[in-house]
């Protein structure tokens, strides 16, 4: 059998390939014909694909309270899904009515209120609604349409028609990842729109990008724009993430936006830059804690006040979420009869607000049929399919209703059509539902020629919702004529356009500790192969005092840690009888502060914090080390780990490789590299003065040179020099001095003062700055050693004071380097406090 | 009566801010029984501008915000108002369940108070807060007159104790307590109107305050004031003072009306530093001869 008639069999209800007079639609018929071509083994194989290229793209949605992270990487399926041309252009005209209808309805609730007044919409559905916020009533942007973007999404009954099921407003999302899901599949199955015309997402975000200027260029010929996110915490941060790559705009969050003399501000390293347009992926009530709510540390303090004076466009503009609510879904026929005065071409899904007593009677009446929702978005209320409730809790529902009528809204349960679906190697029937993306030029609105569906995850249901692991669908307009065929590519920011964007004092930060971190981990995982390689050399039977030379190893390391008291407990050397589990710990203990673990997790957090700055190659070999930390967590001995830590190692150096070959040679990649030259400096005096400051037989001190030259990776070159011959005068001068090779103090100080004096200076900048200061001290104090004295030792003690005391300076001067960066350049992350949660110290009102 | 205004309200912080935003809602307002003559505003350090603007409810809001590096900030709101005596008008006949059945029944009337009649974050009522209403504004008393005996309620049974309270201190707290200043009077007030299905506002000001007999007045001795306003058919929005039991006339100076206290906050800011900070508000209210 067929493809094709085997589907036909599954069907159990309206589907998307049938037409009205139950003849397969011809363009599905020519996908099939594909799809038969290519077979199954054939399909499975490009599904697997998909996941790979997803996952390498590292095109994640984010869910919340899951138990395994919150990244779910994101569902494609390999079948699209077919909209005729001539269908979607009905389609178009309804959502471009109901879009012009919103926008005109946000302006009648923050304006003259006729619809309220001429009992339109109920008072309860506009002041009872927590989208309706007061202080936008004075905001009004240039352009006509208020409501820039606008998303809703549609499925189809079964009479075939289409209903409108819900609209999105104050910052719509998914067209990032409908373009993902085209350019995806574009690549892994080029073939499948054989004999098919489909028509392109492009002009879409052309479109945007044309009123993005228009907007900015109120006020600014090259205007700024930025895209405005809650942070990688959020559902859809990916989107943020490459939209941001795509349309070329600045990615930032709240606290590098700054308020001042009536504009708004990006905060660069090098300066504060103006910014015209705010594309908002922020809800409302978090965007301007002056004005809306206190306590919210996403938003932009100030910001309203600034909109009002017009010397900002935010899209969409606070206050658009109060056309959001699902109660309005039952007027919207008789607002659009009044401010249209047409009727409404696509009609929303049957709703029912239960503030009214007929409506009311109705629901409670009809309960078992219904969906109930609160018309309020985001009351903690999970929508009710009544259908699948028992006796006892309908009776529940209804006395909840019945308590608060004025908080809920029912809908039909309308059957929808299905699409086919490829599900675990078949092809499927599954319910579907699309959301249709438009943008506006100002007074009329441009529909995207695609969309983003949604399939169920379940067969029979309706869980189309991300957060509930529905599956995505490319989206294709089919047109009977060929168009000129391209999808504009996405380039991940290159070295050419990322010097247009600014780096912004969070990013800075986040980029310095990507080096230290980076560093930080390297650096352990080096020094620990050295000390388990004496270890296995040196296998020694349990009770059995271990050799001096791995006392002195594995008391450096957790001196290098800090991961007091480890191995240097002075009242405890029983942990010397079996130093495994301090060190399988210190390798694969998550948990425990200064373990690889603990810094990979680190390093990854802060890197996935600036995912927008990475290359595809980059983000991949950051997905690889990810790997590497799961498989360090569960390695079961101390051989596993040496192994994964090697491969770890060497996946660490493929990311430094691969930034430092490609990084623009901005402030952001020297201040990686000062990270990472920091972090090595502090690494390496670390261990030199636990393996020197007191001095050992001569037998163990020359194990421990050897394990320090290999630390410095000056081991080869010190054999060629000095043979096998171990002398610390010879040692320390090679550490300290030898120019030339990078592992030593000087040419590591050298390296991070010349990375420093590359940073911009907010004074003469022909003075050092105080971090350079610090640098230029160490790198004195290091250059003007005489290695004799350095190794002079105290008869008593044993303690070789003038190496400890240089090398704690030297420790002490760059440490403080951090700090004197952050007065410089990171200065954005001070906390913000409101004042008026702590009004109870003032003494006013007293009366 | 014709007033003098001083509000001033100092910030001492821990450490030295470098932005700080705020809102100031302190311009008493032009009514038909009370002129605002003069109004200027001292802040320090100064910024390089201040926004005006009205709000929602015709309250004169200004902005500003402040980016040079202090440790205190000074705001003085100096204004000359001009208060009217007030002829109270003839009290409306109308009962309780009468005036809430116009609420309901009146369209244009029911959209207009409909945002005075809900929940909000500050005041918001359970069953306690309805039953201690209902002892005054029982369905056949005179609705006028319930609620100047809730305001007397309040008064004889609740102990005014500043400090006892501050802004999150809830509702219930303050009916369980017995105690708080005029802010929670206010909002308990509202609380009891609203859950009844009454329109009522908050309103924020000043009251002028007598020394003790003999005695001067002594500088910075008043305070911001809180007292409530409601509708009465027939009569429009009606104040009272539950704190003192009266009703406000020519020493009640108005600021702002607010559907709480959040709607009409004096000085609200958002400062961007660590460490904490003290307030010290001073407000005198000087008669002019």
């Amino acid at each position: 059998m067929s493809l094709l008639n085997s589907y036909k069999n599954a069907i159990s209800s309206y589907d998307e390939v049938i037409d009205q007079n139950g003849q397969v639609k011809p363009y599905w018929k020519n996908l099939f014909d594909t799809l038969e071509a290519v077979g199954f083994d054939g399909l499975e194989q490009r599904n697997q694909e998909i996941i790979s290229k997803l996952k390498e793209n590292g095109v994640t949605y984010n869910v919340y309270n899951s138990e395994n992270g919150n990244n779910r990487a994101w569902k494609l399926d390999l079948i699209p899904f077919l909209i005729h041309e001539n269908e979607w252009k009905n389609i178009e005209k309804g959502i471009k009515q109901r879009a012009h209808l919103l926008d005109l309805i946000l302006k009648d609730i923050y304006g003259p209120q006729e619809l309220i007044k001429n009992a339109i919409i109920p008072a309860e559905l506009v002041f009872d609604n927590s989208g309706f916020l007061l202080p936008c009533f004075d905001i009004k942007q240039k352009m006509q349409n208020q409501i820039i973007i606008f998303a809703c999404d549609l499925a189809r009954g079964p009479d075939g028609k289409m209903w409108l099921l819900d609209n999105r407003v104050q910052s719509p999302s998914g067209s990032g990842y409908a373009l993902e899901n085209r350019t995806v599949m574009a690549k892994v199955f080029p073939e499948l729109n054989k004999n098919i015309y489909r028509k392109r997402l492009s002009p879409y975000f052309n479109h945007l990008q044309q009123t993005v200027a228009t907007l900015g260029n109120i006020s600014n010929e090259n205007p700024n724009v930025v895209i405005l996110t809650p942070g990688p915490g959020n559902e859809t941060y990916f989107e943020h993430v490459y939209l941001s790559s795509y349309l070329g705009y600045t990615l930032v969050q709240g606290s590098d936006l700054l308020v001042r003399d009536g504009f708004v501000w990006l905060k660069s390293i090098e300066k504060l830059e103006r910014v015209d347009v705010i594309i908002k992926r922020i809800d409302d009530e978090w965007s301007d804690p002056l004005e809306l709510k206190k306590n919210s540390l996403l938003g932009v303090p100030g910001l309203l006040q600034v909109m009002r004076l017009g010397n900002v466009a935010v899209i969409n503009p606070p206050g658009a979420s109060v056309v959001e609510n699902y109660g309005l879904l039952a007027f919207m026929g008789a607002a659009c009869k009044f401010l249209l005065d047409e009727p409404l071409i696509l009609n929303s899904v049957a709703t029912w607000w239960c503030g009214q007593e007929k409506e009311l009677k109705f629901v409670l009446d009809n309960l078992p049929k219904l969906i109930i929702k609160k018309a309020n978005r985001k009351q903690g209320f999970k929508t009710k399919y009544c259908r699948l409730l028992s006796t006892s809790e309908l009776d529940e529902l209804r006395k909840i209703i019945s308590e608060n009528p004025k908080d809920f809204v029912a809908q039909e349960e309308v059957s929808l059509s299905t699409t086919p679906s490829f599900i675990d190697g078949k092809l499927e029937p599954r319910l579907a539902s699309l959301r249709a993306f438009m943008v506006s030029d100002g007074n009329d609105y441009k529909v995207m020629q695609g969309g983003l569906t949604r399939s169920s995850s379940v067969k029979d249901k309706f869980v189309i919702s991300n957060q509930l692991g529905g599956i995505s669908k490319d989206t294709w307009i089919v047109s009977d004529r060929p168009n000129e065929y391209f999808e504009r590519v996405v380039v991940r920011k290159s070295q050419q356009n990322q010097q247009s964007n600014s780096l912004t004092s969070r990013n800075a930060e986040n980029l310095f500790w990507v080096g230290r971190l980076f560093e930080r981990t390297l650096s352990l995982n080096y020094f620990l192969k050295i000390v388990l390689n004496r270890l296995n050399e040196n296998v020694n039977d349990k009770g059995l005092k271990q050799q001096t030379y791995l006392v002195v190893l594995l008391k450096s390391i957790t001196h290098l840690t800090q991961t007091y008291p480890g191995f240097a407990d002075e009242d405890d050397e029983s942990i010397f009888e079996n130093p495994e589990n301090e060190l399988f710990k210190l390798i694969n203990d998550p948990k425990k502060v200064g373990s690889v673990a603990y810094d990979i997790q680190s390093f990854l957090n802060t890197a996935n914090q600036i995912s927008e700055k990475w290359n595809a190659d980059t983000r991949r070999i950051l997905n690889l080390i990810e790997e590497s930390l799961l498989s360090l967590k569960d390695a079961h001995s101390i051989h596993q780990l040496n192994f994964r830590l090697d491969k770890l190692y060497t996946r660490f150096f493929g990311f430094y490789g691969n930034v430092f070959e490609t990084f623009p040679r901005d402030n952001g990649f020297y201040l990686l590299e000062a990270g990472k030259n920091i972090e090595r400096i502090l690494a390496l005096v670390s261990v030199l003065r636990s393996a020197f400051s007191f001095k050992n037989d001569e037998e163990v001190e020359s194990v421990l040179m050897e394990a320090v030259l290999e630390n410095h990776h000056l081991l080869a070159q010190y054999r060629h020099i000095y043979k096998s011959q171990y002398s610390l005068v010879a040692v320390l001068g090679m550490v300290f001095l030898e120019k030339n090779l990078p592992y030593t103090l000087t040419y590591l100080l050298n390296n991070l003062g010349e990375c420093l004096s590359k940073l911009p200076k907010n004074n003469d900048s022909n003075r050092h700055t105080d971090d350079e200061k610090l640098v230029l001290e160490a790198s004195t104090l290091v250059n003007l050693i005489d290695a004799e004295e350095l190794v002079k030792v105290d008869e008593d003690s044993q303690y070789r004071s003038k190496l400890d005391k240089t090398l704690e300076q030297v420790f002490d001067l760059i440490s403080n380097v951090t700090g004197s960066l952050s007065n410089l350049y990171f200065n954005h992350s001070v906390l913000q406090h409101s004042f008026f949660d702590s009004i109870e110290k003032i003494d006013s009102d007293e009366i | 009566m014709r007033y003098k205004l001083r509000h001033q309200t100092v910030y001492t912080y821990e450490e030295a801010v470098n932005n700080y935003q705020s809102v100031l809602c302190l311009k008493p307002r032009d009514l038909p029984s009370q002129i605002c003559n003069s109004f200027d505003l001292e802040i320090e350090p100064l910024p390089n501008k201040v926004y005006t603007r009205k709000d929602y409810f015709g309250n004169a809001i200004a902005y500003f915000s402040i980016h040079e590096s202090h440790k205190i900030l000074k705001v003085v709101a100096n204004s000359e108002v001009e208060v009217l005596p007030k002829l109270l008008p003839q009290i409306s006949p109308y009962t309780c369940e009468e005036v809430r059945q116009i609420l309901k029944t009146n369209r244009p009337l029911k959209i207009e108070m409909f945002q005075y009649q809900l929940p909000t974050d500050y005041i918001n009522w359970d069953d306690e807060i309805k039953r201690f209403a209902e002892t005054c504004l029982a369905p056949n008393v005179n609705f006028f007159e319930g609620v100047q005996l809730l305001c007397a309620k309040i008064f004889t049974e609740f102990q005014f104790k500043s400090g006892s309270t501050n802004v999150n201190t809830p509702l219930k707290t303050v009916l369980k307590e017995r105690k708080g200043v005029c802010q929670d009077f206010s909002h308990l007030a509202i609380a009891c109107l609203r859950s009844l299905g009454f329109a009522a506002r908050y309103v924020s000001g000043y009251l002028e305050t007598l020394p003790p007999l003999g005695k001067v007045k002594l500088q910075g001795s008043d305070a911001s004031h809180a007292w409530i306003s409601v509708f009465v058919p027939d009569m429009g929005w009606c104040e009272f003072d539950p704190t003192n039991n009266i009703i406000p006339n020519e020493r009640h100076i108005i600021t702002a009306y607010g559907r709480d206290y959040a709607d009409v906050a004096p000085m609200r800011g958002i400062v961007f530093g660590s460490g904490g900070h003290k307030v010290h508000v001073e407000v005198d209210v000087i008669p002019v001869e």
